[in-house]
């Protein structure tokens, strides 16, 4: 069990450098306030046998106390937003949408009160006014999706996985298929403009044709946006176990490509272009708060278990709902992680996200970040080695090297890479030292 | 004054340092108390290896039959990798002692050396040494040399070097049966230079032997074939103590030294005379060191500012001090960054370097594949043949212009039992042997004389024939030639590009089998990428072999939240490390290892 971590000092250094005590450092003039916001609820009915998310099964006697605890983090982070319009939130789980609705007119009356949410309720416009809630499918009441849609909520991401019951058995995800249109459509009523859905693929068993109907499913219930995940074994999981035991095989790579260029062929064909790895949406429906995290902006995070970006430090909250429910005079909630600003660090989490999305890497702004360290540090290099490795990549055909038309030079995967976008990642982060 | 002057030869071994200390002992020149072991041999390397790298000089005195006798004897190096230096020392004698293991018998090094000694008309006194062993079976092994060099056996001298058995008859037959020098031909100084050190104090340290004229302290001296002048500020002998002298005569040896700073001042072979009043001719048979074998160093590990080659660069340097027949120059490799390319004696010069480098320097490097030094023929811009050296494949010159490739070709002999003489062919047949001898020693064993290219001596030939023989099998080369022989350049290609650094030259029959095996060395040693990787041999530019790694199909996690970024780049840092040693060529990470492939034969 890692140590905990003092909030206070940390959050201190982060004010410093947003400037939001008047001394503001750095050439630039400090980071700024941050933009967004994660919330994470920790509540499920029922632990899924894939996820590796902080989650505690439902004990409604808590939901109560957690909640007030929740609204006191809010307001003791609010300042860093340094009073400016949040532009994307995101409140994921556990199961948020099993948060009772009371409880829900709370928090978001405590988020309206704490946070400006103008730009949120004036609508999703240029990738900025995104306030998403993750919903399942089961939870989905016109009341809940009512009082989601009075307090600013614009978006619902679905967690349907599959429309296969001998697939969510697998899974074990109790709830019936039938459901997420039926969410789709409550959310769609209750007037919340975006509707996604995530899914997952390569669980054993599927098959390429099972995977294609799932696909089909979905498009069919007029989403604009896409999550699909190929199933992953996280270490700690009860689906990692199940596999260790053999209880079954996982699907062979050669399925797993056959279902992701599958995915994209079909999603496209939808109108649903990939601008992540997993993510696919009708131009201008890209997630606006994921895209935050992978252009590596900064957010706010509360929760317990929850991550934040402020002012190049990034840092975890506890997991565990009785620590986090504990009280701080300063109302923040202790951390486990923690890791200080380091332009190096912040260069390799540029190269590794920025990968991932089909937009790339703006070349310039890495070149220009390996400059800085170089002087910084007195390195030399580190430029010319990020550039060959540019070069090596493109000459296997995984890269593109593009001037762009406006003359802005991105580094972008190509449909091959993509499969590949860890290991090209971890030879950048080698190059970067 | 009598003069004696010789050496000790043998096999390894066979005793012969043992017997330098108990030579020392007999005529007192050591107490009993400072006899330690193997007084001759300076260094830890030479001792743990049992090796004397070094030769040097003592002086002694000796009384036979009322006579005082001046013994010099002079160590040589006792391998043929240093041939020229023993030969060189062997030239400063007038006789030799021909050491042999009563219980083990005439090897392969003892007929070398031998032909050494006869090679330079010296008086040979056969030496059956270890006579206390249980095995010993010295009247077998007498007619072993009479089979072999054809010494009479009661010329040969039985002695045991451990308990002092017949020593006092062996101190009497190098006085009775060796030669005195000659007589001085001219009046004029002429000192052969037989060997030289370097010594941190006094710069360096010459071996001479004195064959007409003398030499004092404050002679202004020169070298005839360097053509350079020093001035002589110190003359001496070991007894084996060091002991300063004034003057040296005819037959004499002595060290001197002379405010020289580098062994590059000085060269083993060369003759010394005096500034004032030369002599006319220089005393016969100075070469300069020829290497044969060469490879490059690099360091092992890199730091970006390059440390580690500094580090190397200065082992090496200073190495070169202490071994002036080693040469070296800096080299830039795309894979393996920058080092040097190194020219040795041959194999065991290279092997005592590279771990001298890594344990007096303290640096720990990466050795490649070594190759011997080539002699191309090729066309010249007027049309002419122009003949070059290449000790690289890489530095070979395009194929068009390329009339004919030389190679370094050995006489080897390998003493062998009977029953293994057909295996023993096999293989000589195998590594393009040519048969020319087969010489009966005993009833057991036979020599076998073959001529083989030293390149392919220098892939486990050793080893190998240890293997089949049970280790009972020795052997020992000599380079007797450049010699013209079908030889390419097999180039290897990584993912379409071409690796200079596994480059190979072999005979062209080879050369399929040849890059077959570091093919699929290859693909054991270079790990999986997200691409499949064609690895070819090619000659020219047609391929000869192919292997291929497989890629992998896929690596890409499916989901990175904000939460995930930390996690998920620890887990991309923790490939790093290995990473860190790899070198890329092209796309594609090669590890070091990779890079000794080309060593292996894979048979």
């Amino acid at each position: 069990m890692p140590a905990r971590i003092d909030p206070g000092p940390v959050y201190a250094m982060v004010r410093k450098a947003m400037g939001l005590d008047g001394a503001v450092s750095g050439p630039s003039g400090g980071d700024g306030p941050a933009r967004s916001l994660y919330i994470h609820i920790p509540f499920c009915f029922h632990k899924c046998h894939y996820c590796d998310f902080y989650s505690i099964v439902d004990s409604r006697d808590r939901q109560k106390a957690f909640t007030a605890r929740l609204v006191r983090e809010l307001r003791a982070l609010a300042p860093f937003s340094g009073g400016l319009p949040l532009e994307t939130i995101f409140v994921g789980g556990g199961t948020p949408t099993l948060l009772a609705p009371g409880l829900w007119v709370e928090l978001l009356a405590a988020l309206d009160d704490a946070f400006d949410l103008s730009v949120i309720r004036s609508g999703i416009r240029a990738g900025r006014g995104e306030f998403t809630v993750e919903c399942n499918p089961e939870t989905a009441t016109p009341e809940l999706m009512g009082v989601l849609a009075g307090g600013g909520v614009n978006r619902v991401s679905i967690g349907a996985q599959s429309f296969d019951p001998a697939m969510l058995k697998v899974l074990e995800r109790w709830h019936d298929p039938e459901n997420v249109g039926r969410a789709v459509e409550l959310a769609a009523a209750a007037g919340i403009d975006r509707r996604s859905v995530d899914l997952i693929y390569a669980i054993p068993g599927q098959t390429l044709q099972g995977w294609g109907r799932d696909l089909e499913r979905a498009i069919s219930l007029g989403v604009t946006h896409l999550s699909a995940y190929n199933l992953t074994y996280e270490p700690n999981t009860a689906m990692t176990m199940r596999l260790k035991q053999g209880e079954f095989a996982p699907t062979p790579e050669e399925l797993e490509v056959e279902m992701f260029g599958l995915t994209r062929e079909t999603l496209t064909s939808a109108g649903l272009d990939r601008y992540e790895v997993s993510n696919y949406a009708v131009p201008g429906h890209e997630c606006a708060h994921n895209l935050a995290y992978w252009r590596q902006k900064q957010w706010i995070a509360a929760g317990p278990s929850a991550s934040g970006h402020l002012a190049g430090h990034r840092y975890k909250i506890v997991a565990r709902l009785g620590d986090y429910l504990q009280e701080r005079d300063d109302g923040f909630a202790p951390l486990i992680e923690h890791e200080a600003r380091d332009a190096r660090r912040a260069l390799a989490e540029i190269v590794m996200t920025g990968l991932r999305l089909r937009e790339g890497l703006d070349a310039q702004a890495v070149l220009a970040r390996a400059d800085a360290i170089e002087l910084g540090l007195g390195e030399r290099g580190l430029g010319e080695r990020i550039e060959r490795e540019v070069q090596r990549w493109e000459r296997v055909g995984y890269l593109l090297d593009d001037g762009g038309a406006g003359g802005g030079r991105r580094w972008s995967l190509t449909e091959a890479g993509v499969l590949f976008a860890d290991g090209i990642a971890s030879e950048f982060i080698a190059r970067i030292g | 004054m009598q003069i004696r002057n010789f050496s000790i030869i043998a096999h390894i071994d066979h005793g012969k340092s043992t017997l330098a200390d108990r030579l020392l002992q007999a005529t007192h020149a050591l107490s009993d108390r400072e006899a330690r072991e193997q007084f001759l041999d300076g260094m830890d390397l030479e001792r743990e290896r049992g090796i004397t790298i070094k030769a040097s000089a003592v002086t002694v005195k000796h009384i036979h039959n009322g006579e005082e006798f001046m013994m010099n004897f002079i160590d040589t190096p006792g391998h043929v990798d240093f041939g020229y230096e023993v030969s060189r020392a062997l030239k400063a004698c007038e006789g030799a002692l021909l050491v042999v293991d009563a219980s083990q018998g005439v090897e392969a090094q003892t007929v070398v050396n031998a032909y050494l000694a006869i090679a330079q008309d010296l008086e040979i006194i056969p030496v059956l040494n270890k006579i206390d062993l249980p095995g010993a079976r010295p009247e077998e092994v007498a007619e072993e040399l009479e089979q072999v060099l054809g010494f009479a056996a009661e010329e040969c001298l039985a002695v045991s070097a451990k308990t002092g058995q017949g020593i006092p008859e062996l101190l009497s037959a190098i006085c009775d049966r060796l030669p005195p020098p000659r007589k001085p031909v001219t009046t004029k100084t002429r000192a052969l230079i037989f060997d030289a050190v370097y010594d941190d104090y006094r710069g360096v340290v010459i071996y001479a032997r004195v064959f007409d004229g003398r030499l004092k302290v404050g002679d202004k001296i020169r070298m005839m074939g360097l053509d350079r002048m020093h001035t002589i500020t110190e003359l001496g002998k070991y007894t084996p103590k060091q002991v300063k002298v004034k003057e040296v005569g005819p037959g004499e040896t002595c060290y001197i030294v002379a405010a020289m700073k580098t062994l590059g001042d000085v060269r083993v072979g060369d003759t010394i005379t005096l500034e004032q009043d030369p002599a006319e001719e220089a005393l016969s048979g100075y070469e300069p060191p020829r290497q044969m074998v060469f490879c490059d160093f690099y360091p092992a590990t890199s730091d970006k500012k390059g440390n580690d080659f500094e580090q190397l660069r200065e082992a090496v340097e200073k190495l070169s001090l202490n071994d002036a027949s080693f040469t070296f120059a800096p080299v830039h490799s795309e894979a393996l960054g920058f080092g040097f390319r190194c020219g040795f004696l041959g194999l065991l010069h290279m092997d005592i370097v590279q771990e001298r480098l890594e344990r007096e320097g303290d640096v720990e490097v990466v050795q490649t594949a070594p190759t011997v030094s080539y002699k191309v023929d090729m066309r010249g811009k007027g049309g002419g043949i122009e003949e070059i050296e290449v000790h690289n494949p890489a530095d070979l010159p395009d194929a068009s212009t390329i009339v004919a490739i030389k190679e370094p070709v050995c006489r080897v002999e390998i003493m062998v039992p009977k029953q293994y003489i057909g295996d023993v062919m096999k293989i000589c047949m195998d590594r393009r042997g040519i048969y020319r001898n087969q010489t009966y020693v005993s009833e057991t064993r036979e020599i076998l004389t073959f001529e083989i290219p030293l390149a392919e001596l220098m892939y486990d030939f050793y080893d190998k024939l240890k293997g089949m023989t049970a280790g009972y099998g020795t052997m020992d080369y000599e380079v007797i030639e450049f010699r013209t022989d079908t030889l390419v350049k097999v180039d290897i290609l990584v993912n379409g590009e071409p690796v200079e650094a596994l480059s190979l030259i072999t005979h062209r029959d080879k050369a399929e089998l040849r890059g077959r095996h570091l093919l699929v060395r290859l693909r054991q040693q270079i790990p999986r990428h997200q691409f499949e990787i064609p690895l070819q041999a090619a000659i020219g530019g047609k391929i000869i072999a192919r292997e291929t790694i497989k890629g992998f199909r896929k690596d890409v996690t499916a989901k990175c939240y904000g939460g995930d970024v930390t996690r998920k780049r620890k887990l991309l840092e923790k490939q790093k490390k290995g990473k860190d040693r790899m070198k890329s060529v092209g796309s594609v990470n090669i590890p070091q290892e990779a890079f000794m492939a080309v060593l292996d034969t894979g048979e």
